[in-house]
This record gives structure tokens, C-alpha cells and sequence, in this order.
């Protein structure tokens, strides 16, 4: 091989893992004999192992004194089982649920009271009122004195009007 | 004679039980709480650099190495030792640069206006001025620090892939096959990748090489 002959893409990629001591044995006989006849192969070796040793002055990066710890405690958070009872919204919450439960029971009882008085205790003016028509027409009645008289009169429309108002 | 298959390793079988990060990580999956906070302080520095030189800022370094632990912890109860447990940690840590980088971006378009360049986005306004400083002025002596921002510069420069593939060889001393396990590429890829990184950061930094030499 030419001192000069500049090295294709291939061997450079070659050079790389040369370097690695990521090439099979004989390729790296090979590498080894291009580079002891090629002052240009020899450059190249040389230039790519002063890169990668240049990266030495990249600075490792510490985590913080408390990171182990600080990690095992989101980790414990994150598997701890949701409590309610330890969530912000949870106290004032349940007070206003019981408030409302208190006032749903209020307004149950009282409907319950409601219905239960109306069904169950007589109405004193129900009577009256179912008795009305006769009521009002009372005076009517009174002067036409006989009963079959007045189914006569009801026949004939006389209290239509009278019922109508 | 009926052809005899053979049958697939069991996964108990596969040859990761001896990695004692992977016993540790078994011993994580049956509620060994110790064996984990082993494995975080185990990885801790090594998660956070190879962040930092992603990222470029130690605090989202930080935040993402803690997201990769929550990620382990959070699937240990399936997990399976197929593979050795470095390399499974990096897979992730991968995964969530990749992520990481894509979120960032976005924001980046969001925030910068056109043409804005983002290449040096890591540096302190300080740092870039003394790169750009050093770069005019190829021969002067310069000092350690500025040696690191320069070379910070070239690893900026390189892309997403060709950074990480970088930073496992050179921090990690992963090998090849590893490398290419931990990405989930080929190993003739990787091969590629890293060879073409290395060109790009010879580029870059062969015109300092004296003068880092000089600084050592």
C-alpha cells in the first residue's frame, strides 16, 4: 500500500472499531498490516484515538446527596393506596355531603309529615264542601217542598245554570 | 427419526442470573425494597450523566435518571431477566431521552423564533462566547475548562443517536452488541454510527488537539 493512498469510507469504519477492539481477528490483521505500510492509515489510527481520548476531560455528573432517598420516596408515594381521607378536598367534603344529607332528611320528613297528616286526619270542612250545591241552592229547595217536584224541576234543566256557575 | 426441535431457553435459564444487578432486580420483583435502593444508588451517577450530556442541564439530568427508576419500579412485577440488566436500564433511559428530546423540541419551535440556532444551547452564554473565542484563536494555550466546553460542543453537535452511541462506549464501556441491544439496532449500525461520530468530532477537535495535550 501507498504511503499517501487516503483510506475509503469502509476501512475507516474499520479503523474505528480497529481502535474499539470490535474487529474480528483477521481483520485486524489486516488494519494491522494497512496501518504498518500506510503513513496516511497511521495518522488516521492516530488522530481518532487522540479524539476519543480528548472526551476524558468531559465531567462525570454527580446525582445530589439525596436522590437514592429522594427516589425511594416518590417511589413509596407512588405505590402508597390513594387515601381519600388524606386528600385536601376530602374535609370540607364530606362536611357539605353532610349538610346536604341533613337537609335531604328535613325535607323527607316533612313531606312524609305532610302526607301522613293529610291522608290521616279527618278534614272538617270536607263535608261541607261535598255538601255545597245543596247548601246553595237550599233556599230553592226549601220552597218547592216536595221531592218529586224537584226531580221534576232537575228533569226539566232548571238548576243546569245554577250548577253551571 | 423425527427431527427433534430444540427447545427455547426458559428465561431462568438464559444466562442473566449471574448479573447480580439482575438478582437484585429479581429480588426488587418479590418486594425487596433494600435490593432496589441498591440498584438506584448503583446507577444514579451513571443514569445522570449520560443525561447530562443529553440534556445538557443537571437538574433535567436528574429528573429523567429519577423517571427511568420510577419506570424499573413500576414494571418490576413483570419483569423477566432477558437481557442484562445495564443493558435494560439504558433501553429505557434511551427510550426517555428519545422522548425527551422530541418534548424538548417542540417547545424549542414554540419558543425560538426561525433560524434561531440551538446548538449551543447547553453552554452558559459565557461558555459560548469562550468556545467561539477559542476557535478564533486555534493556538493559544487554553485551559482545562475551556478544553471541556469545546469538546461539550462537539458532542452537542453530533446527532441524538450518534451522541448516545458515544456516550455508552466512552462512559459506559458497553460493547458493540450491547450498544446495539440497548438502542435496538444492529451492531454493523452501530458500528456505522460510531465511526461516523467519530469523524465528526475529529473534525471538530483536531484543530485543539495540541493544545489539549499541552493542557494535560
Amino acid at each position: 500500500m501507498e504511503k499517501t493512498v487516503r483510506l475509503n469510507a469502509d476501512q475507516r469504519e474499520d479503523l474505528v472499531a480497529y481502535l474499539d477492539g470490535e474487529l474480528p481477528d483477521d481483520q485486524v490483521r489486516q488494519i494491522d498490516t494497512i496501518v504498518s505500510r500506510s503513513e496516511v492509515a497511521r495518522h488516521e489510527v492516530e488522530v481518532l484515538a487522540r479524539t476519543w481520548e480528548m472526551l476524558d476531560v468531559l465531567p462525570s455528573a454527580k446525582a445530589s446527596n439525596d436522590f437514592a432517598s429522594r427516589t425511594m420516596t416518590n417511589l413509596k408515594a407512588l405505590e402508597a393506596p390513594y387515601v381519600f381521607a388524606n386528600q385536601w378536598w376530602y374535609a370540607p367534603l364530606k362536611r357539605t355531603i353532610s349538610i346536604a344529607a341533613w337537609l335531604a332528611a328535613l325535607l323527607i320528613c316533612g313531606w312524609i309529615g305532610f302526607e301522613v297528616a293529610k291522608n290521616r286526619i279527618p278534614n272538617p270542612h270536607e263535608e261541607l264542601l261535598q255538601d255545597l250545591p245543596l247548601i246553595e241552592n237550599l233556599d230553592s229547595y226549601q220552597e218547592a217542598r216536595e221531592l218529586d217536584f224537584i226531580i221534576q224541576l232537575k228533569q226539566n234543566g232548571l238548576f243546569d245554570d245554577a250548577q253551571g256557575k | 427419526m423425527p427431527p427433534t426441535t430444540k427447545p427455547a431457553p426458559s428465561v431462568e435459564d438464559s444466562g442473566y442470573l449471574h448479573d447480580p444487578e439482575v438478582q437484585l432486580m429479581l429480588r426488587t420483583r418479590q418486594g425487596d425494597d433494600d435490593a432496589f435502593s441498591k440498584l438506584v444508588s448503583t446507577y444514579q451517577d451513571r443514569l445522570t450523566t449520560i443525561f447530562f450530556h443529553m440534556t445538557q442541564n443537571h437538574e433535567s439530568a436528574e429528573d429523567l435518571a429519577q423517571d427511568v427508576f420510577m419506570r424499573i419500579y413500576r414494571a418490576r412485577h413483570g419483569y423477566q431477566p432477558t437481557a442484562k440488566f445495564s443493558t435494560w436500564i439504558f433501553r429505557i433511559a434511551n427510550n426517555l431521552a428519545i422522548n425527551s428530546h422530541r418534548g424538548r423540541a417542540r417547545r424549542k419551535e414554540i419558543r425560538l423564533p426561525a433560524g434561531e440556532s440551538t446548538s449551543m444551547s447547553g453552554l452558559q452564554p459565557d461558555d459560548s462566547v469562550l468556545a467561539e473565542k477559542s476557535a478564533l484563536m486555534p493556538t493559544r494555550q487554553i485551559d482545562k475548562h475551556e478544553l471541556q466546553i469545546i469538546v461539550q460542543k462537539a458532542i452537542e453537535q453530533l446527532s441524538e443517536q450518534q451522541r448516545l452511541t458515544v456516550l455508552l462506549h466512552k462512559f459506559e464501556g458497553m460493547s458493540y452488541s450491547d450498544i446495539a441491544e440497548t438502542m435496538e439496532m444492529t451492531v454493523p449500525a452501530i458500528k456505522s454510527l460510531l465511526s461516523r461520530a467519530r469523524d465528526s468530532l475529529r473534525t471538530a477537535l483536531e484543530p485543539y488537539m495540541q493544545m489539549g495535550k499541552e493542557t494535560r
